[in-house]
């Protein structure tokens, strides 16, 4: 059994995988041990302040989503979306108790409402106005995608909030809420890793987060220094990646597909 | 759940549905279930507070709370009896699920006003796009082909050749912030969702 399981390409994954967990690792103990780590700033989470800002002058709501993320956290793909956009949603919260600005959340996602309400909580009690929390300005919808899309809608063009921050795992309803946030002219920042939304939310977003920055933006909000170094581990990763990229493809070239079947899973 | 998505195959009495892995799948559905009547309470937690304050809202809030109370019986008869009762799939066939329909037929005209911004040739890069989108449109259209019959290999090549390979590192790029955001709420450094971040 034991050779059965070193053949197996899953093992060479998980192998790959301990060495990427490793590599985040000594970054963020380098990071911890004062190895200065310059990130680059993300407009869109520097734009987050202005949104806000905007709406305590125009003296009007913040819309705030995390998208339909498949209706639940757990889920391969979305629930870290969605986790990454609550964590957004704290830095917002408190922005927004500290200028007096109302934001209202809207989510599909049932399974999220305990955390978000924690999240909203905590941001309130951090500036020191937990009164002003109330907990019905974070609105679930029940894992359904059209009542939440409808609710949104309706709320936008009623209450025409001054911004809206959509960050979390999207699906078709990204497209008519931007939309429906460009028609009343509110600042608009987006964020999302569905490859499949990026077109519309780049089109109708003033800002947008693409891909894997939506889940370095917690990290450089969060300004720990160890928590940045993972950044870099991940950078070099990328970099490790394009070389092995670069070396299958000639390989590949000269007939040699060796490679592409080790890392196949 | 990683030692089961590696070896599950391997080694007895990992996986399976009476098994660790299992187990630990069937809690996280049991947790979400709940969290649907978490989620109806602050459905409902929304709606009175509407009606008691008497906004403009409030009738919409009221005819919302009729209509739960009236499905929730019905639902309540159902799971009693075993007996679905007409009204309870009447509402769900000729209600939720045609205005649902409706509702994602309108997408097409957000998409359509979505394309205009993002279409007009402001700069190089935009003109680009134009360009590309031309062909990719003319190569779906049928009036596309009956124009000339290039454009559906120009199109096909814009989408196959153009698009597939930035979508691709997109998604590899993605996946290796996923992990990094993974390892990081492993270890309990990635904490901005109890709002320590702000």
């Amino acid at each position: 059994m034991g050779v059965w399981i070193i053949l197996d390409t899953k093992f060479i994954a998980l192998l790959l995988l301990i060495a990427s967990f490793a590599l985040f690792y000594a970054y963020m103990r380098l990071a911890k041990g004062g190895m200065k780590i310059k990130v680059r700033t993300f407009p869109a989470v520097a734009a987050i302040p202005e949104a806000i800002g905007r709406a305590a002058e125009m003296g009007k709501p913040v819309y705030y989503s995390t998208g339909m993320g498949q209706g639940t956290l757990n889920n391969q793909g979305n629930g870290p979306q969605t986790l990454a956009g609550i964590s957004i949603l704290g830095y917002a919260t408190r922005l927004c108790a500290k200028s007096g600005v109302k934001i209202t959340y809207f989510t599909p996602i049932a399974d999220s409402l305990p955390l978000v309400e924690e999240t909203m909580r905590t941001a309130y009690m951090a500036e020191g106005k937990p009164d002003d929390f109330d907990p019905t300005t974070a609105i679930n919808f029940q894992n359904e995608q059209s009542p939440y899309l409808t609710a949104s809608l309706g709320w936008i063009q009623r209450e025409k909030p001054a911004s809206a921050l959509l960050f979390g795992g999207f699906y078709y309803e990204s497209v008519c809420i931007a939309e429906a946030g460009n028609t009343i002219g509110a600042m608009q920042i987006g964020g999302t890793a569905n490859t499949h939304q990026l077109p519309f939310m780049i089109a109708a977003c003033d800002y947008m987060l693409i891909m894997e920055e939506l889940y370095a933006a917690s990290a450089e909000i969060s300004g720990n220094s160890d928590v940045i170094g993972s950044l870099r581990g991940e950078d070099i990763l990328k970099f490790l990646v394009l070389i092995s990229l670069g070396v299958g493809i000639i390989l590949a070239l000269v007939g040699n597909t060796s490679l592409i079947g080790l890392l196949k899973v | 759940m990683m030692l089961d998505y590696f070896f599950g195959k391997n080694i007895p009495g990992l996986s399976g549905s009476g098994n660790l892995s299992g187990q630990l799948q069937a809690w996280a559905m049991i947790i979400q279930l709940m969290a649907i009547g978490l989620g109806a309470i602050n459905l409902l937690q929304v709606h009175f507070r509407q009606v008691s304050r008497k906004t403009n809202m409030a009738i919409y809030s009221a005819w919302f709370i009729v209509f739960f109370a009236f499905l929730l019986l019905l639902g309540l008869y159902k799971l009693a009896t075993g007996v679905e009762l007409y009204p309870y799939t009447w509402v769900f066939a000729n209600v939720y699920t045609s205005l649902g329909a409706t509702l994602y037929a309108i997408t097409g005209f957000y998409v359509f006003s979505a394309a205009y911004r993002a279409f007009r040739a402001r700069n190089v890069d935009a003109a680009i796009l134009l360009i590309g989108g031309i062909f990719v449109m003319l190569a779906n259209a049928p009036i596309g082909e009956v124009i000339w019959s290039g454009f559906p290999l120009l199109g096909n090549w814009f989408n196959n050749v153009g698009q597939i390979p930035g979508m691709r590192a997109f998604t590899v790029v993605g996946a290796l912030g996923l992990m990094a955001y993974g390892f990081r709420a492993l270890i309990g450094k990635e904490r901005g969702f109890y709002s320590e971040a702000a």
